[in-house]
């Protein structure tokens, strides 16, 4: 994927602050809208990406136990930064099998917030490695141990 | 003019001075004695009418603390073994935090870093954005603001939730910031997460300053006049300049007694400089006065460095689900505890 390589590129040197340790924040409070009591992995098909402000959201079908296909948001980050890392709307094709780990939303809706997003084979939907600004969780057959 | 209105978004085949600004940041970092003779020697360009020249496209993004964290007490400046440690200690963190999943600082953090757009690196050499009191640290708000500040719990609808609205009964409990309405001054001029370019035009008479962060443009005259009339308040205040030197002075009264900023609102007197230091640097002070809330006046520095990248809109009401999901969450936490 080639805005894929292109953002491993422009973002390879990233030695990230992370959110915890830094004093500035998102737009709006990811703790007042997501759980942090309902960590959720969810395996789905990408059937649209709403490229809108403050913040993206990626939609995926996700099969329940019964087979049952159910609809969920992934809220991402905003569509500024994403274009300044080389990802634009068309990066996220309506088809790709993704894996998200993030919080549900708290008013229990199939909302959550996309804290990683992995391609079946491993590699970081956005990422394409380590050393991107990812903490390496060893998914990723890439990145280094 | 000179300012540039776009550039192309293949920036990665831009070749000149605008494309050296990060390696510049670098080199001031590893070098503040040489930067600090070059700005001495440097004198900023002017405009064809003869003001100082501070037109472009700026970042302030960084993370040199704002205020200076304890483990540097005592030191206003950072040597370089400091700063490459500071820089890798924030990297490592990075890492470690994945361990904490599950908790409510791993939801706050939201996300990996990719989306977040905060900076690599510090872009000053002093350890903290705040430069008075000579401790780099805000000082304590005054009893009377304590109490203000208590108040404002009990009634978050009153003050519109201002900046550190917290409330979840509607909408305007929330801060202004995530109601897309503004951050307020020096909020609006001070580092974010992510959007954190700046463009500066000038006219004869005016500077304008576009801000990425929830849009808008501060227009400024300077003409030195005096401000509008008290009874008139803004959530940006009114904000008049004049030049001293080569520097831009902007002072700004008028605030609502909503857009607050640290505890201080209506009572907020901010004053502002804008001193392009060298090619690649405009050097943004700003002083915030205002005794109702704080003990004495205090001073933060915040560099601005030329970047060639452009600013994209923030239409933050196009899609704000984030405020659906924090008041219907809210409600369905309500009926789980009843």
């Amino acid at each position: 994927m080639t805005t894929t390589r292109l953002s491993f590129a422009c973002a390879a040197s990233v030695a990230a602050v992370l959110a915890a340790s830094a004093p500035i924040r998102a737009h709006h409070s990811f703790a007042a809208e997501f759980d942090a009591e309902q960590p959720i992995t969810l395996r789905g098909t990408v059937t649209r990406v709403e490229w809108i402000n403050p913040h993206t959201w990626i939609h995926i079908n996700v099969k329940d136990p019964d087979g049952n296909v159910v609809e969920w948001m992934i809220e991402g980050g905003t569509p500024n930064t994403l274009l300044r890392r080389g990802v634009d709307k068309n990066s996220v094709p309506a088809g790709l099998e993704v894996i998200v780990d993030g919080y549900r939303a708290k008013n229990g809706t199939n909302r959550a917030n996309g804290r990683d997003i992995t391609l079946p084979g491993g590699r970081k939907l956005f990422l394409g490695s380590s050393g991107t600004g990812a903490p390496a969780d060893g998914r990723d057959p890439g990145e280094k141990k | 003019m000179t300012y540039r209105s776009t550039l192309p978004c293949a920036a990665f085949l831009l070749i000149g001075v605008l494309a050296l600004a990060p390696v510049r940041a670098a080199a001031q970092a590893a070098s503040p004695t040489k930067a600090k003779a070059a700005a001495r020697s440097w004198t900023p360009p002017k405009t064809p009418w003869g003001d100082p020249d501070l037109q472009g496209v700026y970042s302030n993004k960084t993370i040199t603390p704002f205020e200076r964290p304890a483990q540097f007490a005592g030191k206003a400046e950072l040597d370089d073994d400091e700063i490459a440690t500071l820089e890798r200690q924030a990297a490592d963190r990075s890492v470690d935090n994945r361990t904490a999943k599950g908790t409510e600082a791993d939801v706050t953090s939201a996300y990996n870093e990719f989306w977040w757009d905060r900076g690599k690196k510090v872009t000053t050499t002093r350890s903290s954005l705040v430069i008075d009191p000579p401790d780099g640290r805000v000082p304590p708000l005054t009893p009377e603001a304590q109490q203000r500040a208590a108040e404002e719990w009990k009634q978050p609808i009153y003050r519109g939730g201002g900046a550190n609205g917290r409330g979840t009964d509607w909408a305007t409990d929330r801060s202004l910031f995530e109601r897309c309405i503004t951050r307020g001054l020096p909020g609006a001029m001070s580092p974010s997460a992510y959007n954190n370019n700046y463009r500066i035009v000038q006219s004869p008479g005016y500077v304008a300053i576009q801000i990425e962060m929830l849009g808008g443009t501060r227009i400024i005259p300077t003409d030195g006049g005096s401000h509008v009339t008290a009874s008139l308040r803004q959530y940006m205040g009114d904000s008049r300049g004049h030049w001293e030197g080569h520097t831009l002075v902007v002072e700004t009264t008028n605030f609502t007694n909503r857009a607050l900023y640290r505890g201080a609102a209506e009572n907020l007197k901010l004053i502002e400089r804008f001193t392009k230091v060298d090619p690649n640097t405009l050097e943004y002070q700003f002083t915030v006065i205002d005794p109702t809330t704080f003990a004495r006046p205090w001073s933060a520095s915040v560099p601005y460095l030329r970047t060639d990248e452009q600013l994209f809109e923030y239409a933050c009401h196009e899609g704000n689900y984030g405020m659906e999901g924090i008041l219907s969450g809210a409600r369905f936490e309500e009926a789980r505890k009843r």
